[in-house]
């Protein structure tokens, strides 16, 4: 047995130490927000926040997860009123969507570690995390928004 | 590609170089000793050393071959980014190094490079330091020549800050070991591991000498 | 003629358990005469007692709660938002009040819900205008009725009807009963586009919000109660057999239930494997990899890149091809041309890499069955499941889940038959996952095309334009007659250049191979658009003309001639500046027409970079102008990727890039500023997801030719190192 906090929720799963997280959230606790892209840390839909840190859950073992904070794209926000979320809305930066959970993910801890991230740091930040659909440079006018958002208190 | 020339002057004992100018030149080389310096930990030149620039060049040549195989060198590249893959191209993420060498915001080393290995081809290696050398301590090999590699390995402020000691500890640690536990498809370093501490500690232990350009 | 509406008869087809509607209700949809393509308006009270399988794209319940049908798939392109913002213009209900649900696969009441050819819009968007005023009349005469007042005093708004004088109102769901009873209008007027207070605005995608917080549902995330998971280890060439396995292995892993031997349907062949089942997605992908199987492959070639591109250009240079389009006299042109340009273009297979790997449920009960996943062409795959499993069309419920991108792949019908097979198999619900590597390596693929471009200039005009392609035909796979040229042989090609270049000739040079193709987002344009416009500019160049006015002189139609304008404004063509190079493309593809120009210049390393891409895009009536922007931009960068980053290459019959290690993406570093401007005209509707994709790569190819003098002629190529 292995407990996990995911979402500041407590989780008892009885699973292999060696599965990747990834699948303990989607297939055993059943949170399908976060996405299989590649298996192998490649694309970056499998974005989760593991104590704070944007780590990839496909190759991340889940006994790696145990003690520490997980937060899925589930527990962004209660209202989903983060304002990278609410940005994301605003400029309608999802086509297929399917990418996005792991880039609000990825671009959570920029906007948190850099309240003012310029072109470069957001390259930096979300060159990881691709998106086939292509909505890259709404993705990088998001990401200024949110930061406008929060510099302004909204 | 930028090099490191800081070579402190004061590293080299002109007596040595001369001497050794001397003997090398029959057998074409140019060698350039110098010592680490002395630091709080310990001294460097303790009576143990044997000098002997001619082995210890040719250690080094072992050593060099193995610091610039992309198992070493591609977490010690000249930018700031990590390269990757037996041909050492520019890590595909656009990561970078970032202040401590551990990444940046969203992309960092420890969010992909697992404490171990991730099984399979092309998964991230892993091991609990990953990370490239801090802003302020870059220890860049990448083109370096064997001469500047060397010479920057035996200076304390540009290895880390490490006396003969801790040097001769490095070859030992974690990460350097992951060298030769890289995972699946990637070519391990042309010498084994303790063919690489030998060829090392004899380096050392034989004055640190650098080979000539 | 009944005059009720049959809550429990329409419930049967499965209308009201997935719109969650209440009481009676009003719906309207069409019916699709077998004969014509013109679809009918009807009521459901009319449909059921003429025994009609009634499409309901609109449903309004006694509560007034209103649902809207998308019956195309939503895979980003924007029908879940687009649909409905049709159907609430001339409805007149706020779209914040509506509920949108997808439909089920069914072509006899939706028409065609092949998602593909750019043509959710196109296709549907008069019956959709027709149905949804013709809704709101029925609810305005049905208010007049109950008033007693002629239906001209009345009219809607916000889902209700208001009489102008009393200012008295019903909200809709207070007269469906009635509206219900009454027929549809015959002469419906349609509101004009100036009148417009939805359509051709840029309203939120509705979807949004859902794809922000992990609530929308994609085909990987459908759960069943029971269901187990699968994984497949097939053989990644397709027509492959198995000669034996071992799953000893396999069986040890834990969570790992059973093994099977299974086959689906592709094309004409069956592809084999062995599928795991498991209580978890990692479980049946860890067996799939412990087991051990031995295929069959010797009954067909394993070809190498190397190869099919040798072929290709030897067909090119030793045969003529089956004439698609000929005018006037080419080949005696170019056999007495001084001189000619003779050259040959390039293109490389491509993989779909929809970021969502292809998957299927399916629950296979007794003589039932019921798939949800990420699906393009609902109608279809309801289609061929019940003639592959042999089971009536209505016991085959086809769900559609948002899709993780489709572009082209997921119309495709082996990922469901499998799922179908293997939860019949097992009696069990299943999804069955494919991993990267199963989507990336196994096809089908978009197939390369090799083109000989031959062409003569005399005087400063064309006055020979011959193009012969190489390529697979997709229409072949199904056993399409191979005596006829690929119907899609000139798709990209502009076709006002054929009323405007007398000597002419369009041949497809048969050419096969065993490896599985299909449709990639435009498909041919994909590719012929960069052979045909990458020609023009040559010509262009050749004739000494600047390669913008050279296609002003050749499209002579007044929409081309407009776009071209528009071209030249945005993008300041005639303000070029040195150390600049300006290319630019048009093309056609799905009913709409594309113009960019792309702006490069070196950087301080001497590397070429873009640094403009200005689109103009012609799409007739259109809904949603920040929609069309997004397509645009993405298949911008769609193509980006095709043309400069990945390409599919096979060694021995295998594709070789399994992953996005070796198939990388553009990424959000590899993005150039886009500026994108739509035509305002009265034309019919044409095609907005994929337009956009063909005309990229020959502008930026030009743009490089005008600031490096180097002309890219095979792809992808290295833009750092050009």
């Amino acid at each position: 047995m292995i407990t996990l906090n995911v979402n500041q929720k407590s989780y008892k799963v009885d699973v292999d130490p060696n599965m990747p997280l990834l699948w303990v959230i989607r297939d055993v606790i059943g949170l399908t927000g976060t996405k299989y892209g590649c298996g192998v840390a490649q694309c970056g839909a499998c974005v989760v926040h593991l104590d704070g840190e944007a780590v990839r859950s496909c190759v991340t073992k889940v006994s790696r997860a145990e003690g520490k904070k997980i937060v899925t794209i589930e527990g962004l926000s209660q209202h989903n009123d983060h304002p990278l979320q609410r940005a994301w809305q605003e400029i309608d930066v999802p086509q297929c969507g399917y990418c996005h959970s792991g880039q609000l993910m990825s671009a959570a801890v920029l906007l948190r570690e850099n309240p003012n991230p310029t072109d470069k740091d957001i390259d930096a930040a979300m060159a990881g995390n691709i998106c086939r659909c292509g909505t890259y440079l709404r993705i990088r006018k998001a990401i200024h928004l949110a930061a406008e958002m929060q510099r302004k208190g909204k | 590609m930028k090099q490191h020339s800081a070579m402190k002057p004061t590293n080299f004992p002109l007596k040595t170089i001369t001497v050794m100018a001397i003997i090398l030149s029959v057998i074409g080389i140019m060698t350039t000793a110098f010592k680490a310096r002395v630091s709080p930990g310990g001294n460097p030149e303790s009576s143990k050393m044997k000098r002997d620039s001619l082995a210890s060049v040719q250690a080094f040549m072992d050593v060099y071959k193995v610091l610039m195989s992309p198992r070493c060198m591609n977490c010690h590249p000249a930018g700031e980014a990590p390269l990757q893959g037996d041909d050492s191209h520019i890590h595909i993420m656009n990561v970078q190094r970032g202040k401590d060498g551990t990444g940046l915001y969203s992309a960092k080393c420890s969010n992909c490079h697992q404490p171990t290995n991730v099984p399979g081809e092309h998964t991230p290696p892993g091991n609990p330091k990953w990370q490239l050398p801090p802003g302020d301590m870059k220890m860049v090999f990448q083109g370096k020549t064997a001469r500047q590699l060397a010479m920057q390995i035996m200076d304390y402020n540009q290895n880390g800050h490490k006396n003969k000691e801790q040097l001769l500890e490095h070859a030992h640690d974690t990460l350097v070991k992951a060298a030769w536990n890289m995972g699946e498809g990637r070519t391990p370093p042309p010498l084994t591991h303790e063919e690489f501490v030998a060829a090392w500690n004899k380096w050392i232990e034989t004055g640190g000498y650098a080979p000539a350009e | 003629m009944s005059q009720t509406t049959d809550v429990k008869q329409i419930s049967r087809r499965n209308f009201l358990r997935v719109s969650g509607l209440t009481g009676t209700a009003l719906f309207l949809g069409f019916y699709f005469p077998a004969s014509g393509k013109e679809g009918k308006v009807v009521a459901g009270a009319d449909a059921n007692e003429l025994g009609i399988e009634m499409n309901s794209w609109i449903l309004i319940d006694t509560n007034g709660k209103v649902t809207i049908v998308d019956h195309r798939a939503e895979m980003g392109q924007g029908s879940f938002q687009s649909v409905p913002q049709i159907v609430a213009e001339e409805l007149e209900v706020d779209l914040k009040d509506v509920n949108v649900i997808f439909a089920q696969g069914n072509q006899a009441k939706y028409g065609s819900q092949i998602t593909g050819g750019s043509s959710t819009i196109r296709g549907s968007y008069k019956n959709l205008l027709n149905l949804s005023a013709s809704a709101r009349e029925m609810l305005i005469a049905a208010a007049a009725a109950k008033w007693g007042v002629p239906k001209s005093e009345c009219y809607a708004r916000s889902g209700q009807v208001f009489h102008k004088s009393s200012k008295k109102k019903f909200h809709y769901g207070e007269l469906v009963v009635a509206a219900s009873k009454l027929e549809a209008p015959k002469d419906i007027v349609l509101k004009k586009p100036s009148d417009y207070k939805l359509i051709r605005k840029p309203l939120h995608r509705r979807d949004s919000p859902l794809k922000t917080n992990g609530e929308a549902v994609f085909g990987l995330d459908k759960r069943l109660p029971g269901m187990v998971f699968a994984a497949v280890e097939r053989n990644p060439r397709l027509r492959g057999t198995i000669k034996s396995y071992d799953d000893t292995e396999a069986r040890k892993v834990p969570g790992v239930k059973q093994v099977i031997k299974v086959k689906m349907k592709v094309f004409q062949s069956y592809r084999e494997g062995v599928a795991v089942i498991a209580n978890s997605t990692w479980a049946a992908m860890q067996g799939k990899k412990a087991l051990k199987v031995e295929w069959d492959d010797s009954s067909f070639e394993h070809l190498s890149s190397d190869e099919i591109y040798s072929r290709m250009k030897e067909a090119l240079n030793t045969k003529e091809g089956l004439s698609f389009k000929s005018q006037g006299d080419v080949n005696s042109v170019i056999q007495q041309a001084q001189n000619k340009i003779d050259v040959i273009y390039e293109t490389p297979y491509q993989a779909h890499y929809c970021m969502e790997p292809l998957n299927c449920v399916a629950n296979y009960q007794k003589d039932k069955l019921e798939v949800w996943g990420p699906i393009q062409a609902p109608d279809w795959v309801q289609d061929f499941l019940s003639k592959e499993m042999g089971l009536a069309k209505e016991n085959v419920i086809i769900n559609m889940t948002f899709l993780g991108g489709g572009f082209g792949r997921k119309a495709f019908l082996d990922y469901p038959h499998e799922a179908a097979v293997i939860s019949k198999e097992i009696g069990a619900p299943v999804q069955v996952v494919w991993t990267r590597e199963d989507d990336a390596t196994q096809g089908p693929f978009r197939p390369g095309v090799s083109y000989r471009c031959e062409g003569v200039i005399e005087n400063g005009e064309i006055s020979a334009f011959k193009v012969k392609l190489a390529g697979q035909n997709i229409g072949h796979m199904d056993g399409g007659g191979k005596d006829k040229p690929n119907d899609s042989a000139s798709e990209g090609f502009v076709k006002h250049y054929f009323d405007s270049i007398k000597n002419l000739s369009i041949q497809d040079v048969p050419f096969e191979t065993p490896i599985p193709i299909m449709w990639w987002r435009s498909v041919y344009a994909s590719t012929n658009g960069f052979a045909f416009e990458s020609f023009v500019d040559e010509l262009a160049i050749q004739a000494g003309k600047d390669p913008l006015e050279f296609r002003r002189q050749y499209l002579k139609d007044e929409r081309c001639q407009l776009l071209i304008d528009k071209m030249e404004e945005i993008s300041g063509w005639k303000n070029r500046k040195k150390n600049e190079g300006f290319g630019v493309a048009i093309t056609e593809c799905f009913a709409s027409t594309v113009g960019q120009v792309v702006k490069v210049s070196k950087d301080v390393d001497g590397k070429v970079k873009i640094d403009q891409v200005w689109a103009v895009m012609d799409c007739g009536w259109y809904v949603n102008p920040d929609i069309i922007r997004a397509q645009v931009e993405g298949s911008i960068i769609m193509a980006l990727g095709a043309a400069t980053i990945h390409e599919v290459t096979f060694k021995d019959g295998l594709a070789e890039q399994k992953n996005f290690y070796a198939y990388q993406m553009p990424r959000i570093t590899d993005a150039p500023p886009i500026e994108i401007h739509i035509m305002e005209n009265s034309a019919d509707a044409g095609g907005v997801g994929e337009p956009g994709l063909p005309p990229f790569t020959p502008a930026l190819t030009n743009a490089i030719f005008d600031l490096t003098g180097k002309r890219i002629r095979k792809l992808p190529f290295n833009l750092a190192s050009v």
